[in-house]
């Protein structure tokens, strides 16, 4: 007995923190969703401490169930989660292929390419919406502009200019509209976490072996055909890797959506939960049961996907 | 058909240049081996017909057709690689396939052709597994199926049995020997073992720095070897070299003098000396002898066994017809 007894005393501190750091919030979170409990009520003001005698049942994930932006706030998690993942592997598999062979500068190259995702997320959102997408002042704004200005500066010329003047006049673009805010989220989190995925390719690359590729050079193989059939193949791993990691990252995103449009016709349930948890504790609460469920759905149903298309 | 010809091939890498321009024919049929100590350019040799590596200059003729600015697949040749190189991801019947699925053929004929080789290498039980799953043998058989389904002009073999255990290469050697006999295609191997070299090759190439050292048949290459060189390198023991007033006496610089043309004797002989190590292996003694005034050491061979101790004296006499000499540059001296 003793013999263990050593052991499971040093491993105690580990076990105690695990429990105080994830089963107390989750207990909580559970207790919560079950109870009416609201921070501030003048109506019911028994309702503002949690207490089993405010039990509630199911009724708060009903109350969530039946909320206008619940299936607004899974959809919008599904599609921006899984458009970064698109993005990112394929930018990220393009981009290491392409800085895997040597050139000059490609120390300088690789540093920056991975610097923007030293970028913290509140900061990278209001870089881009504001300077970048701003219809007006942003990049976007003043290249709409200056193509305007040139096109009308051809509608002018003499003989093409009958031709220039059916071009329509373009129209800069508001990234934090209901429709489209949740494309400007796409994009900024996609420059941000690209790197990412360059870096555990480019390594995973390195490791590929030269001889296999020797091998298919003298069995006929083009460049697409190593690429498909030992390349791919060999980044499977890898792949799975980056599109469980950033899965898990993308399902709680906030900075990037309270920042481009305050949840304007683009929420997730994170970012549910904190409008839920401006008052109503008990939605919040239910709110993020489902967004742990979600989560678990995702992660299970990804690896699978992955696993099974790359991993033979 | 498969007649390899380098015309003048030489490769720099840089400012150094590891092949200087050489010379060789490689005749249809014939099972070529490339022997050297590593660092020779023997592998380098072998990538530049493959056309993996670039030639610095010179020119490669496959069937009298230049193929030098040829890409590697279309040369018709085949490699065997040190690291076997399978691909991880694909079974064992989709990597032999694969330079047929490459030239787009048809797979009624991809299957045919794979179950041929499989049948003639015994693979037919693992066609459905991966390379992880296979021995090392089994994996080097994978590889030489896949060389085989695309019926090459020639073979090239880069050290194919280094990764093998001791008993498994002596089998996998038989088996190579094998299929030259069977198919008559041109081979080239490359290796580091003369006894691979010795065993297998109708046409031995000894390369030292880049430099072809001497081409002969295994038997040439024994009984008359060019140089200081490939006297020490192929026989095993080594030949015992030593150049003083023993050579002189002979008119040579240096002399060789093969461990199994060295009488023995406890009582009397041409050259005395002591006893080091015996090893014996039953069929054979080797006798390491020190104290002879000739080198640090000569290894004698003998048939059967003999019961000495360390430091016996013993009397050595070499076999008068056997000695090779050479001249001060190394050179065989007829």
């Amino acid at each position: 007995m003793s013999d263990r007894k050593l052991p499971r005393l040093l491993q105690t501190p580990a076990v105690l923190l695990l429990l105080v750091w994830m089963l107390i919030p989750l207990g909580m979170t559970l207790y919560f969703s079950f109870i009416r409990y609201v921070l501030n009520s003048l109506r019911r003001p028994e309702w503002t401490s949690p207490s089993l005698s405010n039990w509630r049942g199911f009724g708060n994930y009903e109350f969530v169930l039946k909320s206008k932006d619940f299936v607004l706030a899974i959809q919008n998690s599904l599609f921006i989660v899984c458009s970064i993942l698109f993005l990112t592997v394929i930018l990220g598999i393009l981009i290491a292929v392409l800085i895997n062979k040597s050139f000059p500068g490609q120390g300088i190259v690789r540093v920056l390419l991975i610097s923007p995702f030293f970028v913290m997320p509140a900061v990278n959102a209001v870089l881009w919406i504001n300077m970048i997408l701003d219809p007006v002042l942003g990049l976007q704004g003043i290249a709409v502009a200056g193509t305007n200005d040139i096109l009308d500066g051809l509608r002018q010329m003499p003989v093409l200019g009958g031709f220039f003047s059916l071009w329509p006049e373009f129209e800069p673009i508001s990234f934090r509209a209901t429709q489209t805010s949740a494309i400007a989220v796409i994009m900024m989190v996609t420059w941000q976490w690209t790197p990412f995925a360059v870096l555990i390719f480019m390594t995973s690359l390195q490791s590929e072996d030269q001889q296999q590729k020797e091998a298919a050079v003298l069995d006929g193989a083009s460049t697409w055909s190593q690429f498909r059939f030992l390349t791919l193949p060999h980044l499977g791993r890898p792949i799975a890797i980056v599109v469980m990691i950033q899965a898990i990252f993308h399902l709680s995103l906030y900075a990037e959506i309270e920042i481009v449009s305050r949840g304007n016709g683009n929420k997730n349930l994170p970012y549910l939960i904190g409008e839920f948890a401006n008052n109503n504790i008990g939605a919040a609460s239910a709110t993020g049961i489902f967004a742990v469920i979600l989560a678990n759905i995702v992660a299970i149903f990804l690896l699978r996907m992955v696993g099974k298309t790359l991993m033979e | 058909m498969g007649r390899i010809v380098l015309d003048q091939v030489s490769k720099s890498f840089g400012d150094v240049e590891v092949i200087p321009p050489l010379d060789l024919t490689i005749e249809d049929g014939e099972f070529a081996v490339f022997v050297g100590p590593s660092g020779c350019g023997k592998s380098t040799l072998l990538r530049m017909i493959a056309g993996l590596e670039e030639l610095t200059s010179g020119a490669i003729e496959i069937d009298d057709e230049d193929v030098t600015s040829v890409s590697p697949s279309k040369r018709g040749l085949a490699m065997v690689f040190q690291s076997y190189a399978l691909y991880p991801h694909m079974t064992v019947r989709k990597n032999i396939g694969f330079p047929l699925r490459m030239e787009k053929m048809d797979q009624a004929e991809i299957d045919k052709r794979v179950e041929t080789a499989a049948q003639s290498l015994n693979l037919m039980d693992y066609l459905d597994r991966k390379p992880g799953q296979l021995s090392g043998g089994q994996r080097q058989r994978v590889a030489i199926g896949r060389a085989i389904v695309r019926d090459p002009s020639a073979f090239l073999f880069d050290e194919p049995l280094s990764n093998l255990d001791a008993a498994l290469r002596v089998g996998m050697r038989l088996e190579i020997s094998e299929m030259h006999e069977r198919m008559q295609t041109t081979m080239i191997y490359v290796t580091h073992d003369q006894v691979e070299a010795m065993t297998m090759a109708n046409k031995i190439v000894v390369l030292q720095a880049g430099v072809i050292e001497q081409v002969g048949s295994p038997l040439d290459l024994y009984h008359k070897p060019q140089n200081v060189f490939v006297a020490g390198f192929i026989g095993s023991p080594k030949m015992n070299i030593f150049s003083g007033p023993e050579a002189e006496k002979l008119g040579a610089h240096t002399i060789g003098i093969r461990p199994e043309h060295t009488n023995v004797s406890m009582t009397e002989g041409t050259w005395e000396g002591r006893v080091g190590v015996a090893e014996h292996l039953g069929s054979d003694t080797f006798i390491h002898v020190h104290d002879t005034g000739l080198a640090d050491m000569i290894t004698v061979r003998i048939t059967g066994d003999i019961s000495v101790k360390h430091g016996d004296k013993i009397f050595l006499t070499p076999q008068a017809d056997q000695i090779h000499r050479f001249d001060p540059n190394g050179q065989r001296i007829a």
